[in-house]
């Protein structure tokens, strides 16, 4: 290699600027020579950050610890007796020894090779070693397990002992993944893509997406109106107030407060999925020891004269009054007693801890100090008895105002602890199992402990890998979330727009799905600029299924906020133990569902302003992402008050504070007490307090991608948002890595020439996803019917919408027959000595038993040889497709630690799809039509210029869809293929005094073109010219990959069923399509008797069968053999009835018309005294069977035959 | 499927294989999915490189001229020697 001069080495890159509109230069230096040390395309990996920010929280979280080791602390101490006492103690010590253990440690290393891989130079193992050999890419979970010995005589020793917990799945290019802030360039030389942004899980070579879920908001109460609450029990009301609190870990526990008719107050939380109701007077007493006094006076607040109020409350402490339980202690030993069996508390214990373990581990458990908690339950009962007193509204939780996300990373930690606390609860039982038996040693010998837990499984990777593989989400407490199942997805590389969504999706949940009201699917106001109003699928999943905004931003993050009550007390906000607080005049302040004060509303609003002020301009106290949500005081309208949130997994999303003209962030809660707007024109002083980054923030990445997509009907652009995920595009730019079990790549991708500006900022160039088509709109020749689309064939033959399908065939000797399950294989690829130099599958393999690369190959044809070592012979692995396919890669999978020989191939076999006819193709608006004709270059149509469509497409296709932008495209496309530019399509830049067609007719007029994009065109088949000008233009068109190969379904004869002798079903068995019950009305209603007889019965299960004349039977046909005339049918019912001959031809007696000699065989009739008459007749053979089945049964079928 | 259970019954049917056609081994270059380094495995061999351990193995694309367009062989012998090849 001669070292030659590059013109598009980086360091030109500043003299040499890029010129073209389509920054071709640029691209061809980024794709030449990859960033060296930032990632390709930063706006993608912004886009998926929130999947590994949350999955890095599990181990590193800012300053403090990771999620895993909160969890784990949060599992706390688990404790065993032996239940042996000390001699010397006699009765009192009655517990015996104790061991106390917990998980003190946890820790996550990076995928490596094993240790017993000795040969490994390279000791990482990166995602697409996972991605080709079809494993998991996953680490190594160790935790440190500690434990106490504790005798009775109070001597206690302490052990640790580090316990591998399996290997766990990790997310790639998270901080415990190898590829962690790898730049493009080593991406690449690690075998990735270059704008690989991870954010996945790789699980047996498939990529798992933990999909983002909706969840109610944290720490702010609900008020809820739900009928079905009355249904709880005698003297339920339809109220009630919920709220989820999470605990450090992000572990969840809802806790529901129930307003009872009968002035009481109950207090709802599920242990382990079972639900407890406890009145709510016994958990504010037990957690402050609060005397009547502070209650009344705490939920009165100063408002005496409020009748409504004193009543309920006087009859809730009255209420309190027949549980005799006076003090703080009284209850909380009333709780402990009750729940002493279902928390599985140490058994030293007293009632009194037990209740306390209970109020901490399910009460409000965001708040550590139970003040706190008494304060929120307060609110919470205030709250709840407003709504039933009507001075404020039940809060709707279908409003996004209402929602947060469950992020991949914490619901994944979730998991892990619950595993935790599952193999630390197996070994409990392991103990007390052993105890039992009489099998436990002494509890104070180390080994004991250590041979328990060896004893126990530990491989909490297998667990997760089983969630990430199937979704289902297996757990003994729920997780406080509403569904067991799907949870993950595949991140199918279909194509980029595809991928990208997946990762951008959030699901309402599976519950809301079967809800037969649509409520949950609204698109509601609140989710403006959150949620994607366009990017939903229509169908089933319509409205639950949605798609995060392009801006829009996930909170992962804790923030510090522990000065703002300080700076709020600062700045005028009553403390909450004044005693002036008076509920009347004044509002509740909360922070994270914490009551840090009072302020008057007009008081509340400063602040609110003062914060919002503060954050914007960058205080360190008052970080950018807390939510300042202020609620005005207004009739019967939400409960009013000052919500700050700081917590994690909230949707935020980036505006302009007009106040100062900076930067602000919104979250959904604040969002609606907020006045944005959209344009600069539109802000109205005083009024309005926030501006728009732009118009179209609202819309996600996909929707952004529609060209005009103002200009479009909106179902259309929603049809556009599924169309462009499922056309062939580019899948990836690492193709030979690849081994998905199926893949569809567009040869002949361009750049369109129409994009909006976020095309270049996401980097879709990379990924190309269809081609640029000159498209006329003209009736010609009537191919272009309902929505059929002409292909010029010339256009086709230059290679317009050539594709190819990429298919996996994974091929395992340990699945196949012959392998041995435990020992040594006994299955080996290659060629045996029974295969001759000329045996026709040399053609196809190699002497190493596998595919030659670039093979052609048939369905039948062998992929693969292997040898059975226990009979000698040589088998074949076949290819099964109908399709042509060449072999495109082997790849030889070897075991994890390398020490096996091949049993695992991976065949990757490309099927070369060039369109045919019934193709299905869209343009960018939803315009989808099937390919009907591949018209001959010479019969096409052609302007003045010369130049022939690519593609005609009827003009029946716009007046009812009014894909106004597809015409606006149109122009775009043309004006910008003549002046050599591309152009920008972003949506709302052009306005009714501006209008696109003025703007591209005066590029089209001065390119020598008419100004309104139409043009004289010629017939091609008459060489005369049109009556009408046709609109001529350049579209983007994708070609989708729904082809006839896949889909046509035709058969004359076939399989059929061997039972009912019909032809099968289904198009894999070559079979038939059903000639339903509607099909044979039509078909009689139009008197087509022929026809009929044709499809139900000829082309059918057709048979003839002998039928008896005289008595109708089908079945009773009888041989016998007749001298001189071989054999002959008879009636066997008919025919019984005479007289009948025993062998030695003398009549049978008949006693009660049965026989009574018992020897019945040889039985024979004269020929002469013949009664049946038998016919043949066609009847179907389903018929027949069913004769039989009903003879089966006694049931006499008769047919008359005339 | 079938073939399992008259695994037994068809081996005494069976007469050996020939044996009168003994070959070597025959080994054959991998390409390593890491290093890209060429390895010769022979049946039954370990799949790993033997540069650098590593545990994916390509199969080379085939040197063989496909047998139908055997009569083409001069013809490209003929291209591939005549051919400017910058």
């Amino acid at each position: 290699m001669v070292a030659s001069f590059d013109p598009l080495s980086p360091s030109l890159a500043s003299s040499s600027s890029d010129q073209t509109t389509f920054k071709t230069l640029t691209r061809e230096r980024q794709f030449r020579h990859p960033p060296t040390s930032v990632s390709d395309v930063p706006a993608l990996d912004e886009l998926v950050a929130p999947h590994i920010e949350s999955f890095n929280a599990l181990i590193e979280d800012g300053d403090s610890k990771g999620l895993l080791q909160l969890g784990v602390e949060d599992i706390g101490e688990k404790v065993v007796f032996d239940g042996k006492p000390y001699q010397g103690q006699g009765e009192q010590g009655g517990w015996g020894t104790k061991i106390s253990y917990r998980i003190d440690r946890v820790a996550l290393s990076k995928p490596l090779v094993p240790e017993k891989d000795k040969l490994a130079i390279e000791r990482r193992i990166f995602p697409t070693e996972a991605r080709e050999r079809l494993t998991t890419y996953r680490s190594r979970l160790t935790v440190n397990i500690r434990w106490t010995v504790t005798g009775p005589d109070g001597v206690s020793r302490e052990h640790e002992e580090i316990k591998e917990c399996g290997l766990l799945p990790v997310m790639v290019r998270s901080i415990r993944c190898n590829l962690q802030n790898l730049s493009a360039q080593e991406l690449i030389t690690h075998g990735e893509e270059s704008t690989s942004f991870g954010g996945y899980f790789i699980v047996n070579g498939n990529e798992k997406i933990i999909r983002y879920l909706i969840l109610p908001r944290r720490h702010h109460p609900l008020n809820l109106y739900r009928p079905s609450f009355a249904k709880r029990g005698v003297s339920y009301t339809p109220y009630g107030c919920q709220i989820r609190c999470v605990r450090p870990d992000q572990s969840a526990c809802t806790n529901t407060i129930h307003y009872l008719s009968n002035g009481g107050a109950t207090l709802r939380f599920a242990w382990r999925k079972v639900e407890y109701m406890i009145p709510l007077m016994l958990i504010l007493k037990a957690l402050v020891n609060a005397s009547d006094k502070e209650i009344f006076e705490g939920l009165i607040q100063g408002e005496y004269d409020n009748t409504f109020l004193t009543d309920r409350v006087e009859l809730l402490l009255r209420g309190q009054k027949t549980w005799g339980l006076q003090t703080g202690e009284q209850c909380l030993d009333y709780l402990g007693d009750k729940f002493r069996v279902v928390l599985n508390c140490p058994d030293d214990w007293n009632n009194i801890q037990v209740g306390s373990f209970l109020l901490s581990k399910v009460v409000l458990v965001h708040l550590p100090n139970p003040r706190d908690k008494f304060r929120m339950l307060i609110f919470m009962l205030r709250k709840l008895y407003s709504l039933v007193s009507g001075a404020s509204c039940a809060d709707n939780p279908d409003s996004p105002q209402h929602h947060e996300v469950l992020l991949p990373g914490f619901l994944y930690g979730m998991i892990v602890k619950e595993r935790f606390d599952d193999c630390l609860n197996a070994v409990k039982a392991q103990i007390l199992l052993d105890i039992r038996q009489g099998k436990a040693r002494s509890f104070s010998d180390p080994k004991y402990f250590t041979s328990v837990l060896a004893k126990t499984n530990w491989d909490i990777g297998a667990k997760l890998s089983y969630f990430l593989a199937t979704g289902n989400l297996v757990s003994p407490t729920g997780l406080d979330l509403q569904q067991t199942s799907g949870y993950t997805i595949v991140a199918e590389k279909l194509n980029f727009y595809r991928y990208l969504s997946h990762f951008r999706c959030i699901h309402r949940g599976a519950f809301f799905a079967e809800l037969k009201t649509t409520d949950v699917r609204k698109l509601r106001p609140e989710s403006w600029g959150f949620l994607c109003p366009v990017h939903t699928p229509d169908g089933s999943p319509c409205g639950l299924l949605n798609h995060l905004s392009h801006t829009c931003k996930l909170v992962v993050s804790q923030m510090d906020t522990s000065h703002i009550p300080t700076l709020l007390s600062a700045h005028g906000m009553t403390q909450i133990f004044a005693s002036s607080i008076d509920g009347r005049r004044m509002v509740c302040i909360q922070l994270d569902g914490r009551v840090i004060g009072y302020a008057s509303p007009q008081k509340s609003k400063q602040l609110a302003n003062l914060l919002r002020k503060l954050k914007t301009e960058g205080n360190a106290k008052v970080p950018l992402d807390v939510e300042i949500g202020y609620v005005p005081v207004t009739k019967g309208g939400q409960y009013p008050g000052l919500y700050l949130f700081s917590s994690r997994s909230r949707m935020m999303r980036p505006v302009t504070y007009l106040e100062n003209g900076k930067l602000d962030h919104l979250g959904t809660f604040e969002q609606v007490y907020m006045d944005v707007a959209i344009t600069k024109q539109e802000i109205e002083k005083g009024v309005t307090t926030h501006l728009e980054l732009d118009p179209t923030s609202m819309l996600s990445v996909i929707a952004n991608l529609t060209p005009f997509s103002d200009f479009n009907q909106s179902p259309r652009n929603m049809y556009q948002c599924q169309m462009g995920k499922q056309s062939m595009g580019t899948p990836s730019t690492a193709m030979n890595k690849r081994t998905d079990n199926k893949m569809y790549r567009l040869q002949s991708g361009q750049t369109p020439v129409v994009r909006p500006a976020l095309h270049n900022k996401y980097g879709f160039d990379n990924f190309p996803n269809g081609m640029n088509a000159i498209v006329a709109v003209i009736s010609y020749t009537g191919y272009d019917m309902e929505d059929a689309m002409i292909l010029n064939k010339s256009a086709h033959e230059r290679g317009f919408g050539y594709g190819t399908v990429y298919k996996a065939d994974i091929f395992d000797l340990k699945d196949s027959i012959g392998s041995s399950r435990s020992a040594k294989p006994t299955l080996h690829f290659g060629l045996g000595r029974d295969i001759k130099e000329d045996h026709t599958s040399l053609e196809f393999i190699s002497r190493d038993g596998l595919p030659r690369i670039g093979t052609r190959v048939k369905s039948g044809d062998p992929l693969a040889a292997y040898i059975d070592d226990t009979t000698g012979k040589t088998k074949f692995h076949k290819y099964k497709g109908d399709e042509t396919a060449f072999v495109d890669e082997v790849r030889l999978l070897g075991s994890d630690s390398g020490d096996s020989e091949l049993q695992k191939i991976h065949i990757k076999l490309r099927i070369p799809r060039s369109p045919v006819i019934g193709d299905k193709f869209s343009s960018r608006h939803g315009q989808k039509g099937v390919c009907s004709q591949k018209f001959p270059a010479i019969d096409m149509p052609f302007s003045e210029s010369g130049m022939q469509p690519d593609v005609i497409i009827n003009p029946h296709a716009f007046p009812s869809r009014m894909t106004i932008g597809m015409f606006v495209e149109s122009l775009a496309g043309k004006a910008g293929a003549l002046h050599g530019i591309c152009q920008d399509a972003t949506p709302f830049k052009f306005s009714d005094a501006d209008r696109p067609v003025d703007y591209f007719g005066e590029q089209l007029r001065a390119a020598g073109y008419n100004y309104y994009g139409n043009e004289p065109m010629y017939s091609g088949i008459t060489g005369e010219e049109f009556h009408a000008d046709i609109y001529l233009g350049l579209v983007y068109y994708q070609r989708l990959r729904h082809m006839v190969n896949d889909k046509f379904q035709v058969r004359t004869t076939g399989p059929v069923d061997p039972l009912t002798r019909q032809p099968v079903k289904g198009r894999k068995r070559a079979g038939g399509i059903r000639f339903g019950e509607m099909e044979r009305d039509a078909l009689i209603a139009h008197g087509t008797s022929f026809l009929l007889q044709d499809r139900l019965m000829n082309c059918s299960d057709y048979s003839t069968a002998w039928i008896c004349r005289s008595c109708g039977s089908l079945t009773s046909l009888g041989f016998e053999q007749v001298s001189g005339e071989g054999m002959k049918e008879y009636c066997r019912i008919c025919d019984s009835h005479v007289d009948q001959y025993d062998k030695d031809d003398k009549p049978l007696k008949i006693e009660n018309g049965e026989i009574t000699q018992e020897n019945k065989i040889g039985v024979r009739i004269k020929d002469s005294i013949r009664k049946g008459k038998m016919d043949v007749v066609a009847v179907p053979y389903v018929f027949r069977y069913l004769c039989a089945e009903m003879a089966c049964m006694g049931i006499r079928l008769n047919v008359t035959v005339t | 499927m079938s073939q399992q259970p008259n695994r037994y019954t068809q081996e005494n049917r069976n007469e050996m294989p020939p044996r009168d056609i003994p070959k070597p081994p025959e080994s054959i270059e991998y390409i390593c999915g890491d290093c890209g380094a060429k390895t010769a495995m022979k049946n039954g061999e370990l799949i790993r490189c033997r540069e650098c351990g590593h545990r994916v193995m390509y199969k080379p694309r085939t040197t063989r001229i496909v047998s139908t367009e055997a009569h083409l062989i001069p013809v490209l012998k003929y291209f591939a020697l005549n051919s400017y090849i910058p």
